[in-house]
């Protein structure tokens, strides 16, 4: 599996924990749209730490950027 | 059933709202409903009319949308530049300090925010050409700190100009402050917009005359992730705009109705109209939690009956209150083309505290998060996830918070001095203390709990179990400086007779 279906994986599950069964487009705003909340994002910050290494307080922390799929991958990316 | 029609699922209504007449109809809905969505108890006064043309000109020109937001929101600083720069702060301040308070003053507060926006865009600069330095990897640190030095040197300025120039300063950057950190926070990442566009963010003409240093709409980077981009999206958001309005009206008939039956007090109209027509108007007489806590200061005691009647209804007021307000600017964001989430959305469906203050006054927790919780987060104590967490909720719930309202209100700081205005935040650090630590025993707890598979009665209890909380916190909720922790705890054991 992929990154990006490693990905999904993890935020369809954030999603469905919620009861948010809808789907998902690499490009949607999870954040922005309310779908996640910060409490979310942790869980996901905890996920890029351990999964891709990416040190957030090296690098700056940007909520923005965890935005939606084609953002994270773009940070693991750049990692 | 819904009670407010889904406007915004419309199709023909959509097509409608597109059109140049759908327009006009759209920004007359909004003028009328947010004149009825205005709050008659609150000494809050919309300016509707301003509001209105400033929308109509955004409705049709959209493409020139940011700029026209910029302009709007700096006619809107000249004209309510009372409210929004403290000018009556910096007169008092003045008259402390035997300085005439005439027009030169004004003209000085002037030009100190012009210096004020310049040195900002100024900083900016630096900040987007240093991002990986101390400077642009800790900037909102920087400002911040800037401004709490700042606040602690103030007052030993030496007496007269300087004193007044330094009050000026703070008076100035006091309602911008975390405005400005959403800026700076926006020129770490590499292609934050330009200042032009920043500067309508600062204070946005949507705050209506909610003059408060929360960002409803947070800032330019989450604005531009949420502008409406077609003509299609611009309907949908400016009908989510007027159904959210239509809520709020009744929101507002309802808080009228209830603040008159639970205080006995009519709007200015109704009273009349009562009194003119010789009707008894049927109330409780309950007292307000102020009266009641003024009463047990006083050594009286309430009976327990009467401190739940009169916590449940100042609870409920105050969510109503945080609703309407909190929501008209958010409506007013809408109408301006972006489509912003609630600022208060069913707080009372929470069923646990994290969620009760996600939900109740978003705008406000999103500021403690981005700007005190994340950093802290990403930074201290990886190894442990529960110390991480409770480190980072504590440094947003409780730390963030108290800094925040003390940064606001700087006003008890020339008063009564740096260690006055520290000292009798006491009741507030009780407050924020516990809001702290409720929500990081709620966030440890949560994760163990999947919500969607609550039973309902189950998910009726917690509910209930997290309104009691809120309520019971709102005891200590009192931001000023004068009131005793006594009193408030006083009044708190009031609550439990058989605990006392």
């Amino acid at each position: 599996m992929d990154d990006r279906h490693k990905l999904r994986d993890f935020l369809a599950d954030l999603l469905r924990h919620k009861g948010d069964v809808d789907g998902f487009a690499d490009s949607d705003l999870l954040m922005t749209s309310g779908r996640l909340q910060s409490i979310d994002t942790l869980e996901l910050v905890v996920f890029l730490e351990e999964k891709y290494g990416v040190d957030f307080a090296e690098r700056g922390f940007n909520q923005n950027e965890l935005d939606s799929v084609d953002n994270i991958m773009a940070l693991i990316g750049a990692n | 059933m819904r009670i407010v029609p889904q406007l915004d699922t419309y199709p023909k209504l959509i097509a409608f709202a597109q059109t140049p007449a759908g327009k006009v109809a759209a920004v007359a809905a909004f003028a009328v409903l947010l004149r009825l969505a205005r709050m008659p108890f609150g000494s809050i006064r919309t300016p509707v009319v301003e509001l209105a043309v400033i929308v109509g000109i955004l409705s049709f020109f959209p493409q020139h949308r940011r700029l026209l937001v910029s302009a709007a929101t700096l006619y809107y600083l000249v004209r309510h530049a009372g409210s929004l720069l403290k000018l009556d702060f910096i007169r008092w301040v003045a008259s402390w300090q035997g300085i005439r308070t005439g027009p030169t003053l004004t003209v000085a507060a002037a030009v100190a925010l012009v210096a004020v926006f310049c040195a900002l865009g100024l900083y900016l600069k630096i900040v987007g050409q240093h991002r990986h330095n101390l400077l642009g990897r800790r900037p909102v640190l920087l400002l911040v700190g800037s401004y709490v030095c700042l606040l602690v040197a103030a007052r030993a300025a030496p007496h007269g100009v300087p004193r007044v120039a330094a009050w000026m300063l703070l008076a100035i950057v006091c309602n911008y402050l975390w405005f400005f950190a959403y800026a700076v926070a926006d020129y770490t990442s590499k292609a934050p917009d330009p200042y032009r566009y920043q500067i309508g963010t600062f204070l946005p003409f949507w705050i209506g005359n909610r003059v408060s240093p929360t960002p409803i709409g947070k800032g330019a980077a989450f604005l531009r992730r949420v502008e409406a981009r077609t003509a299609e999206d611009l309907a949908v958001t400016q009908l989510k705009a007027i159904k959210l309005l239509f809520w709020l009206v009744i929101l507002n008939v309802v808080q009228t109705v209830f603040h008159s039956f639970v205080y006995g007090e009519l709007p200015h109209r109704l009273a009349t109209f009562w009194q003119s027509h010789h009707i008894p108007f049927p109330h409780l007489s309950v007292p307000t939690l102020d009266d009641a806590l003024q009463q047990v200061a006083t050594g009286k005691t309430v009976p327990a009956y009467l401190a739940w009647a009169i916590l449940l209804s100042h609870f409920i007021l105050v969510v109503l209150g945080t609703t309407i307000g909190g929501n008209t600017v958010v409506a007013c964001c809408r109408m301006a083309g972006f489509r912003i989430l609630r600022n208060t959305f069913k707080p009372l469906y929470s069923a646990n505290i994290a969620e009760f203050w996600n939900r109740y006054y978003f705008y406000f927790k999103e500021l403690l998060v981005d700007f005190f919780f994340f950093p802290v987060y990403v930074r201290y104590f990886k190894k442990y996830r529960r110390l991480r967490l409770a480190a980072a909720t504590l440094a947003a719930a409780t730390f963030g918070n108290l800094l925040y309202h003390f940064c606001r209100d700087i006003h008890y700081v020339f008063q009564l001095g740096l260690w006055g205005a520290i000292a009798g935040f006491r009741v507030y650090a009780v407050y924020s203390l516990a809001l702290g630590v409720g929500i990081v025993i709620s966030q440890l707890r949560g994760k163990k709990i999947e919500r969607a598979t609550l039973p309902f009665y189950c998910r009726v209890i917690a509910c209930v179990g997290v309104i009691v909380f809120f309520c019971l916190l709102e005891v200590f909720d009192y931001t000023g400086r004068t009131d005793s922790l006594h009193m408030h705890f006083a009044f708190f054991w009031n609550l439990f007779p058989l605990v006392r």
